[in-house]
């Protein structure tokens, strides 16, 4: 039987500490920064899309799209580097940033493989939104947050939602091709928090084009599916990629090895 | 603290009036702004981008059609016709920077030309010493009227100054040093040991108050006592003392609830889906 005095109470109610004007704020942390492989610091990137993938859906395909080249890299000081290959891998706590040149444009891809707090979200959007990094049109893909969704939720179910800023919707009614078709709306009275949720606010307040996308469940081959269906049919459309029945099976393997959660020290 | 106004939108400089909600037990402040924006049919006029308010997204929270406008964590609305501006507030603050955003909030009042605050609020129930179940459900306040608290105004609606407010108690004298601009919460408390008359100036109404007051703008703030659970009652009980306190007339509502209310659109989730029928 759940201990209601001493369980950690639904994401609607507030821990005492939350509603204490004395309580102290934690030790500051190293601002977080990028690095990018171009020697000219002053360098900035306007790309026509930037991708950034949070999910181990999307994280896994982008992860094997083999047409990117590493450019760089988002540091965050709190992630040591002893436990990361040189050569980038699934299981390295690691934001690398890539680029993915098609035709005339410029498309980048952020895969954020560490777990980022709240606390430091609002931050590392600034970095990889709208400073050195100035992006024509940007797509998020996270997962549903079940402590968050109001809804029914299955892990028999399949599904992925949106969320736009108000640009994005207005370039749809003008005939731009959306960045994710199909999907219905994010439904009212559930929300996005965490790194997702500043990334869309800081392109909604900076009057970006901005989509996130949110997967449910976290992980399985059938959600994997379905998120690749969704890049390839929208933002990646026309782009060359590997796919086989190999990308799946190891997708299986990773899933059930690991759970992109838990974040101990203890190992690296 | 950076405001970015909705395009083709700005502030009305009629709208000198701010209400907002104090984050409390039951979250009854927010639901009772949600109320007020929505049965206003306040319009939407910009968002306030603060790094000590955790992030969220969402979907339109008032009404389901067009479609898929985005809501952020702090929101400003306006109703010009009742000459209200109504922040709404959807994430909580950074733990330890609860001072700081409200004078990052104060500024924001201040500098757009805001006359008098109004911040909306709840207190825990178990904290209630002088139990008066007599008058139903009582309306508590706080205002900048009066050095002991009072207003004319709330007196003559019948509500109850909060009894607990003592401005030279220790902690409400060391917030009023914290409201003043180049002050921060120190790492150790100045104090050794918090007692019961500490409680109150430790919520978040109180750094708002003390944050608006030293700005020199009126304040009021109206509290409510309740428990954990549906706080739905409570937050139209607030909204009700809110339109009171600032004259509303019917008119100005456009919902069939009780005659004013329109239930916001993302309420009919506020608790989470249905129990699963099939376990029965």
């Amino acid at each position: 039987m759940d201990d209601v005095v001493t369980d950690i109470p639904p994401p609607s109610r507030f821990m005492l500490e939350d509603l204490n004007n004395f309580t102290p704020p934690s030790p500051p942390l190293p601002s977080p920064f990028l690095v990018f492989s171009t020697l000219d610091s002053s360098k900035s990137f306007h790309p026509s899309i930037l991708i950034i993938a949070m999910s181990s859906p999307s994280l896994h395909f982008l992860h094997h799209l083999s047409s990117k080249t590493l450019i760089g890299t988002l540091v965050l000081p709190e992630f040591p580097f002893s436990a990361n290959s040189v050569e980038p891998l699934l299981s390295d706590k690691s934001c690398n940033i890539y680029a993915l040149n098609d035709s005339d444009r410029l498309i980048m891809i952020a895969l954020v493989q560490y777990s980022v707090t709240s606390e430091r979200s609002h931050a590392v959007a600034k970095l990889l939104i709208g400073e050195r990094i100035i992006p024509e049109r940007v797509l998020i893909l996270d997962s549903v947050q079940s402590r968050n969704f109001r809804g029914k939720l299955s892990p028999d179910d399949i599904f992925a939602v949106k969320l736009e800023t108000s640009f994005e919707r207005r370039s749809s009614d003008t005939g731009d091709s959306p960045l994710i078709k199909g999907l219905d709306y994010f439904p009212s009275g559930s929300v996005v928090d965490g790194l997702a949720a500043s990334l869309l606010s800081r392109c909604q307040l900076k009057k970006i084009k901005g989509t996130l996308c949110v997967s449910w469940p976290h992980f399985g081959v059938s959600v994997m599916s379905l998120v690749k269906s969704l890049l390839l049919k929208g933002a990646l459309a026309g782009i060359n990629h590997s796919s086989d029945a190999d990308l799946e099976d190891e997708y299986l393997r990773f899933s059930r090895s690991k759970d992109f959660h838990l974040d101990s020290e203890l190992y690296t | 603290m950076e405001f970015y106004v909705e395009e083709g939108k700005e502030l009305e400089q009629n709208c000198s009036t701010l209400i907002l909600p104090a984050l409390s037990i039951g979250n009854v402040g927010q639901l009772a702004v949600d109320l007020l924006i929505s049965s206003l049919k306040a319009e939407k006029i910009g968002y306030l981008d603060d790094p000590n308010i955790l992030p969220c997204v969402g979907n339109d929270a008032y009404w389901p059609s067009p479609p898929g406008d985005l809501t952020l964590p702090l929101e400003a609305y306006e109703s010009s016709s009742s000459a209200l501006t109504l922040v709404q507030q959807r994430s909580p603050v950074v733990k330890g920077m609860m001072v700081e955003y409200a004078k990052n909030l104060a500024n924001f009042a201040s500098s757009n030309g805001k006359k008098h605050v109004i911040i909306l609020s709840s207190l825990d129930f178990g904290r209630w010493h002088t139990i008066d179940v007599s008058s139903g459900l009582q309306v508590y306040y706080l205002s900048t009227s009066n050095i002991d608290g009072t207003d004319e105004d709330c007196e003559r609606l019948g509500w109850n100054r909060l009894q607990e407010y003592n401005p030279s108690q220790r902690m409400w004298k060391y917030l009023n040093t914290l409201a003043e601009v180049g002050s921060t919460l120190e790492e150790d408390l100045p104090f050794e040991e918090l007692g019961d008359e500490d409680y109150y100036p430790s919520l978040p109404f109180a750094a708002l108050f003390s944050c608006f007051k030293a700005k020199g703008l009126k304040v009021t703030c109206l509290l409510c006592y309740c428990s954990e659970g549906d706080n739905i009652p409570e937050g139209f009980h607030l909204a009700e003392a809110a339109s009171k306190l600032m004259g509303l007339s019917q008119d100005e509502f456009h919902g069939n609830e009780a005659g004013r209310w329109i239930i916001p659109y993302s309420w009919k989730s506020v608790y989470g889906p249905p129990a699963d029928i099939s376990l029965f």
